[in-house]
């Protein structure tokens, strides 16, 4: 479903040179979730936003469906990742004068395709906020607004979706909340998710784990891996 | 866990024979905690014996029946009310670590490595195993399981501080 050849992202601060991807050769099928750990700074965002089309790589090149991204222009990425994409961050991000429904609605819109209300309020029951469609985002606790933003991210069916972080302002029990959710869009619906998160609670919700070092990827394992748990340990250590 | 208590609340619920008991727990704790026959008739004979239970005789298929007395329902009301103890300060591998500091054992940090290793092996484990209860939709050992995370969590961070130490 989407793969990565040797990818590679430098940035240009005030004319000092950081290599933040090193040549990251990494895919995902249809139907799995992925999950990215690594100490902070080893550019698992940077990898997601490229995964979704937001940045492009300094060399090397990422297949979505077959359509080498980094080929297209900045406004055919965008159609692009409005179809295909669905992103959740850490923080939320929603926008802050729209209700609940508008916040939902918005990549419809944004997308000039017709806003469809059943799709929404079965999306709202989905992320158990059933009732909340009128409510703002200053109205609602850190867990409702990722929930909202759980919604928004899926409402236009996104192939994939990529979430950063989605558990990182939570308390475990609002993180299990998150989690729970995801593991139902996964399990029920076979959403494909690439989830980074640098919690191991976090992780052991996914199929397979891919950890990052320093902008390279150190090891991957599978969840039937044997040294499964090992891996992790040696790599959290 | 108290088989007594748990044969009293089951007959609390309706009589049932010996064997109903055994798949009554069963069902009851959805085979989390194996029981044997064996404890269950053993138990209910010191039932008997306490006045906590007794028999109306034997059902047509010549199984002996219990049921729950006046007494039985006090002892579990009083069960029910009293707060249970968690033993805070016995560590098994705790003791293991201060053993082998006495012996001058060189390896310390490995030790707390392996731990670490086998709780996260422990934590993934029953992630998946809520991931299992959360599709099949049984709800019931959900929070025993959140329980054991939460635990989990804060041995991590114990072992953590230990290695630091
Ligand atoms: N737009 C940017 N411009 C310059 N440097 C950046 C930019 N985005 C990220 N970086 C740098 O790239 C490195 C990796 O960042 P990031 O991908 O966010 O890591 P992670 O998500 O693993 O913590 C960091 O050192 C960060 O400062
Ligand atoms: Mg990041």
């Amino acid at each position: 479903m989407i793969q990565t050849i040797g990818l590679k992202k430098v940035f240009n601060t005030g004319g000092e040179k950081t290599s933040v991807l090193k040549g990251i050769d990494f895919s995902v099928q249809k139907g799995e979730f992925v999950a990215i750990m690594g100490p902070s700074g080893s550019g698992k965002s940077t990898l997601l936003q490229l995964l979704g089309g937001l940045d492009v790589p300094t060399e090397g090149a990422i297949k979505l469906d077959g359509v080498e991204l980094q080929k297209k222009t900045e406004k055919q990425r965008t159609i692009i990742r409005r179809r295909k994409i669905g992103f959740v961050f850490q923080s939320y991000q929603l926008l802050p004068t729209l209700s609940v429904y508008e916040n939902i609605a918005f990549p419809l819109h944004a997308d000039g395709r017709k806003v469809d209300s059943v799709a929404i309020h079965e999306l709202l029951n989905a992320v158990d906020l059933k009732g909340y469609d009128k409510r703002f985002p200053y109205e609602l606790s850190g867990g409702q607004q990722q929930r909202v933003a759980i919604a928004r991210a899926l409402i236009h069916q996104p192939d994939i979706l990529l979430a950063d972080e989605p558990t990182g302002n939570l308390d475990r029990e609002r993180s299990s909340d998150i989690l729970d959710l995801l593991s139902a869009f996964h399990q029920d619906r076979g959403q494909t998710i690439v989830m980074v998160t640098h919690d191991l609670f976090a992780a052991g919700y996914a199929d397979r784990i891919v950890l990052f070092k320093d902008g390279l990827i150190e090891t991957e394992v599978q969840r039937e891996d044997d040294d499964y748990a090992e891996f992790l340990s040696r790599f959290m250590a | 866990m108290s088989v007594k208590h748990s044969l009293l609340a089951l007959l609390y619920e309706k009589p049932r024979h010996g064997y109903e008991l055994k798949t009554g727990f069963d069902e009851l704790v959805e085979s989390m905690w194996p029981l044997n026959a064996g404890q269950v008739y053993t138990t209910l004979d010191r039932l008997e014996r306490d006045n906590l239970v007794e028999s109306p005789g034997h059902d047509l298929k010549d199984r002996k029946q219990y049921t729950i007395t006046k007494q039985g329902k006090d002892e579990l009301w009083n069960w029910l009310e009293k707060p249970v103890g968690r033993s805070l300060l016995k560590d098994e591998f705790y003791f293991k670590y201060l053993c082998a500091s006495f012996v001058d054992y060189k390896d310390k940090q490995r030790m707390i490595q392996v731990q670490k290793q086998t709780m996260m092996k422990d934590v993934l484990n029953l992630t998946q195993l809520r991931k299992q209860m959360n599709q099949s939709g049984n709800k019931t050992m959900k929070m025993l399981v959140e329980g054991a995370l939460l635990h989990l969590e804060a041995d991590i961070k114990w072992l953590d501080m230990i290695a630091r130490d």
